[in-house]
């Protein structure tokens, strides 16, 4: 499937389409944006990926990430319970937002990742396999885990100044999910998933 | 510079956003769906500036009552201390904490105000033809649009403060303050005024002069 042009979403420049093989890069000549950067084994990778991000979702959100000691006191906290303290104080639009960036997109995105990349990997069409990717796309933006793990460290400096802070198991399943999210968009060649899915669509519309 | 037969534009092109899929332009004035991912498909984003000012402005407002009211109160040992986003990087520097002070000053106060001026010159720079540096242009924007995220840290950090420190018998507490909510809408609101912005536009006008 050889389009005869590509143009630069970001300029508008028409370009003729560059073959590019792994390890090199294209930009538009224009405006420098980045066209393609083919990823090896994308599929496979995506895949691999977003199973483990699947499977580390539930420690990381379940377990204590830090806990504090004070004047004989202890409390810790799970990434849940930054959004129901919001909530209970009554700014349920910022628990809202943080419940959204920190646990629902990132969960969203390694959902559709995981749905995706299977059919792919399996060469299996589905009705819905567009606009899975078109909405990882959309909300890639919107998972903020490395945000969040910068806030963490923020409030252990914070806390550390007066209390006692220790580090949650959750804490550790956090940053390997954060690691994950990060591979996930990294290796993640937009390129080849919707090829793949308008080949996979022409096939299904010539046998069905 | 290019010549302006080499627009998509101008050659009755359009390349949907997301899939990359494209397609004959039939009617400018028709909206239409990508045949492939069903994303709408536009020559160039419908009012664009009007929406990017739209949000823009509401940024603006929403920027003063979340500097000057409290963004979270201290509670310890009886004693209350409500913190402005420039108080609370202030008692960081006076708790010999600089580098940390420096990192949420750049969050909190640079990021935002960086978005802010810079969405305001960029859509200054398209509506008045500012002639020429689109190069320039096209690093501000991406400027913009890549550190749009990165003011949620203020956000953050007082959920997980709030969350971690409740202890009982009012030893220590932290409540957050009406300002976060104001923050936390400034940083939706310019991250989508950014999302609005067409940057395609920088180099239309290119062709004008």
């Amino acid at each position: 499937m050889s389009k005869p042009l590509d143009v630069c979403p970001e300029c508008d420049l028409v370009l003729k389409p560059v073959q590019s093989a792994i390890g090199t890069k294209v930009d538009c000549p224009r405006c420098g944006y980045l066209l393609h950067r083919p990823r090896p084994q994308s599929i496979e990778r995506v895949l691999a990926l977003s199973v483990a991000g699947l499977i580390l979702v539930l420690p990381a959100n379940l377990l204590p990430l830090i806990g504090i000691r004070f004047m004989g006191n202890s409390n810790e906290s799970t990434l849940w319970a930054g959004t129901v303290g919001l909530f209970a104080e009554g700014l349920w639009l910022v628990a809202l937002l943080v419940f959204l960036a920190s646990i629902f997109v990132p969960l969203l995105n390694i959902t559709l990742a995981f749905l995706v990349s299977l059919h792919l990997y399996l060469k299996r069409p589905h009705p819905h396999l567009a606009h899975w990717l078109r909405w990882w796309q959309h909300l890639e933006e919107w998972a903020m885990l490395e945000v969040y793990m910068l806030g963490i460290i923020v409030a252990c400096v914070k806390l550390s100044d007066t209390a006692d802070v220790q580090f949650g198991f959750g804490l550790y399943a956090f940053i390997a999910l954060l690691l994950v999210n990060v591979m996930l968009a990294t290796s993640l060649d937009s390129y080849l998933f919707w090829q793949s899915i308008a080949d996979l669509d022409k096939k299904t519309h010539e046998n069905p | 510079m290019k010549t302006p037969e080499q627009t998509a534009l101008a050659q009755h092109l359009l390349r949907c956003p997301i899939c990359g899929h494209l397609c004959k332009l039939l009617n400018r004035r028709h909206a239409r769906l990508c045949p492939l991912c069903g994303e709408p498909l536009h020559v160039r984003r419908p009012h664009s500036l009007q929406q990017t000012w739209a949000l823009l402005l509401s940024s603006y407002v929403l920027y003063i009552p979340a500097n000057i009211f409290p963004i979270m109160t201290v509670t310890q040992l009886g004693m209350t201390e409500r913190h402005t986003i420039i108080g609370g990087i202030i008692a960081l520097v006076e708790k010999d904490m600089a580098p940390i002070a420096v990192l949420v000053f750049i969050a909190s106060i640079v990021v935002p105000l960086l978005k802010l001026i810079g969405l305001s010159l960029l859509l200054l720079n398209v509506q008045l033809r500012w002639q020429a540096r689109p190069h320039l242009w096209m690093r501000i924007y991406r400027l913009i649009v890549f550190v749009g995220r990165w003011s949620m840290l203020d956000i953050f950090m007082i959920s997980i403060l709030v969350a971690v420190v409740d202890l009982s018998g009012g030893v220590s507490q932290v409540i957050a303050g009406s300002a976060a909510t104001a923050f936390a809408a400034v940083v939706v609101l310019t991250m989508l005024a950014a999302k609005s912005f067409d940057p395609r536009l920088i180099w239309d006008k290119q062709h004008k002069l």
